[in-house]
């Protein structure tokens, strides 16, 4: 996916003017994922259970290159066909081979990140290959041709109005069709699809080592069929994505479904081991795709490392203030939200990335919510850091801010500034290119004399 | 060097000097005494509809349930007495899905599903009607995944019925699996 992270501000801005609804939609959806969360956390001794996983992350992160060579093997072993990708290039030739050795000529998607930044959609569709997203959320958007805009809900941006034209258009149903009604519509259309077609894909949850188990975890059980009707499996995971151990499933799973839905255990979770056995049913070939895509990268860096211990359980973004005023497409890149904005300039570059790490008021409930702790406020300032020191903010604000400091560092400079500013006319009447921001807010009113004089005034009838 | 030796050695280098954080173990749980009322609780909590039965009050219900049916999909491993007198259908024609659950867990109301009784009448028929044995009912996830001896080629946890909030988040049950889940625990 080319990054547009760069243009965040402007995209931002563009977005709430253009699209009110959106801030509405996506409010509302994100306001009942942090309900539910908080619900499901108070249920349990979660303290423990973040502390826990933390740990069990960063053991996995530091033993990375031993958990990978047996996870390796474990896979191998269990039948899987094993590759490496350190890029979209790397993964689209993998990709290219299964096509044309199958012969496939219909793919059914299960919701991947990974798969939307390695760009596997376009690339299919280049092969002639007729892709289908079966995340209903995910199928949504692909037929308005939109990226996801959030990790678990890609579609909650979109209001029910907004569905029900869109499947007018597409499938003649009536403009007012329920929600069932325009469900069972997808239900139909893609269930031909998991019936017809040759390959599947999927990303992963977790990989655990010690058995070569990949884990997938979904509400509609498109992730099920995706993974055992067609004859080929093929499954995209990024190399942070290990466990050690089999049982160590059983806190994850139940963790990043109490952050991501709030729900004990999500609907389905697939634990699949490798291709059918003699006599079953279930796909004849699976591969397994081990992707670095800037992760070893992020995993060499001293302090956003810990951005790999990230679940992709969306908390982070339903806690965000900044976040639930847009949705995630303003963001210009897959991750949106605070671990958007932290893992972004790692992914990346900071060059491309660094307006993301200024998209948060560090009021901290982003660490609150995420079930791993990443420190994600420490690293918005960490990357802040690192913008101003390579010199990539903008020169207008380098010489704004340099200014700034030159008046508010002498007392004389500061009282002629502030007496000048008050005897202007107020700007919203002089200057066309604030209207964005001042059509929806009240007039600047300045205060007839300054705050200092005020308190001077306040403290002189107490006879000091 | 390929990418599999690029990718490794980048990882060895990266963490040279960062500390090896050591792998906790985990802690033991207190067990409820008897699961399944815990069990049946919870499945209910998920939008399942669950029964505690004898074998004799399951097939009653399977009976019920399959009334007017042209026929069942049957897991592998459902016993003979379960499918007597009903029409064996392929899974992406019928109706209802009967399937022998591995295990099942309270804490969560989970059924453990093995891909050795077949995948498919586990999803494609719109009822699912999954049997379990009372024996195999274990009170949380852990004690279940560290009893596991072998693993199947694929292991599905279903806790409910299928469902979706991706339509303007309005709960839809059925996307794509089973829209309505019966279990029946078998004394
Ligand atoms: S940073 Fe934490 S809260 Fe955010 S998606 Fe990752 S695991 Fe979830």
């Amino acid at each position: 996916m080319r990054a547009k992270a760069k243009l965040y501000p402007k995209e931002a801005a563009r977005l709430l003017r253009e699209k009110p609804g959106v801030r509405e939609a996506v409010t509302g959806a994100t306001l009942h994922f942090e309900r539910n969360r908080l619900r499901a956390y108070a249920e349990v001794p979660i303290a423990e259970w973040r502390e826990r996983a933390k740990a069990l992350k960063d053991h996995v992160l530091s033993h990375l290159d031993h958990y990978l060579e047996l996870a390796e093997k474990r896979l191998r072993e269990n039948g899987v066909q094993v590759h490496w990708a350190e890029t979209p290039e790397d993964a689209h030739r993998l990709l290219r081979a299964v096509v044309e050795r199958h012969g496939v000529k219909r793919a059914v998607k299960a919701k991947s990140m990974l798969t939307e930044e390695l760009g596997v959609n376009p690339l299919l569709a280049s092969l002639g290959v007729e892709v289908f997203e079966t995340d209903l959320g995910e199928y949504l958007i692909q037929l308005l041709g939109e990226p996801p805009s959030h990790i678990v809900g890609p579609a909650i941006h979109l209001s029910l109005k907004e569905i029900q034209k869109l499947f007018h258009e597409r499938f003649g149903t009536p403009l007012d069709a329920s929600p069932e009604a325009l469900a069972q519509v997808a239900r139909k259309v893609l269930r031909e699809a998991f019936l017809s077609a040759e390959l599947g894909i999927s990303g992963a949850n977790f990989l655990v080592a010690e058995t070569g188990t990949l884990a997938l975890m979904e509400n509609e059980g498109n992730i099920r069929l995706s993974t055992s009707l067609p004859k080929v499996h093929v499954a995209f995971v990024g190399i942070e994505k290990l466990l050690p151990r089999f049982q160590d499933l059983a806190l994850f799973l139940p963790l990043t479904a109490r952050a991501a839905t709030g729900q004990r255990l999500s609907t389905f979770v697939s634990l699949i081991q490798g291709p059918a056995r003699e006599g079953e049913e279930g796909p004849e070939e699976v591969h397994v795709v081990l992707v670095d895509h800037g992760r070893t990268a992020l995993l060499a860096d001293p302090e956003a490392w810990e951005t790999l211990r990230c679940l992709r359980c969306g908390a982070c973004l339903n806690a965000c203030p900044v976040y639930r005023q847009t949705g995630g497409h303003p963001y210009g890149y897959v991750y949106s939200g605070p671990i958007g904005a932290v893992l972004d300039p790692g992914l990346l570059s900071l060059e491309e990335a660094y307006p993301l790490p200024y998209a948060s008021t560090l009021c901290g409930a982003c660490l609150e919510a995420c079930p791993v702790k990443i420190p994600i406020p420490k690293l918005l300032l960490t990357w802040r850091h690192r913008a101003v020191a390579e010199g990539l903010s903008p020169a207008w604000e380098k010489a704004a801010l340099a200014a700034y400091r030159r008046v508010m560092e002498s007392p004389t400079l500061y009282r002629l500034f502030s007496k000048a500013l008050r005897g202007l006319p107020l700007p919203q009447d002089l200057l066309p290119l604030l209207r964005a921001w001042t059509e929806g807010r009240g007039p600047l009113k300045p205060s007839p004399k300054p705050f200092h004089q005020l308190w001077r005034e306040m403290e002189e009838p107490h006879g000091r | 060097m390929d990418a599999r030796s690029r990718i490794l050695s980048r990882v060895k280098r990266a963490l040279e000097d960062r500390p090896k954080a050591f792998l906790p173990e985990h802690p033991h749980l207190p067990f409820p005494e008897d699961p399944i009322p815990l069990f049946l609780e919870r499945l209910g909590e998920n939008g399942a509809e669950a029964h505690l039965l004898s074998p004799e009050g399951a097939q009653a219900l399977l009976r019920e349930l399959a009334q007017g049916l042209p026929g069942v999909a049957f897991g592998q491993g459902v016993p003979a007495p379960f499918r007597e007198g009903l029409p064996p259908l392929p899974p992406e024609e019928a109706p209802l899905g009967v399937s022998w659950a591995l295990f099942a867990v309270a804490e969560t109301g989970t059924l453990a599903l093995s891909s050795a009784d077949g995948r498919r009448a586990q999803l494609l028929p719109p009822t699912h009607l999954v049997l379990v044995e009372r024996e195999r009912v274990y009170p949380t996830l852990l004690a279940a995944f560290q009893d596991l001896k072998t693993l199947p080629s694929a292991l599905g946890l279903h806790s409910g019925p299928s469902k979706s909030a991706d339509i303007g988040q309005v709960m839809v049950k059925g996307v794509h699996g089973p829209g309505r889940l019966i279990v029946a625990v078998l004394t």
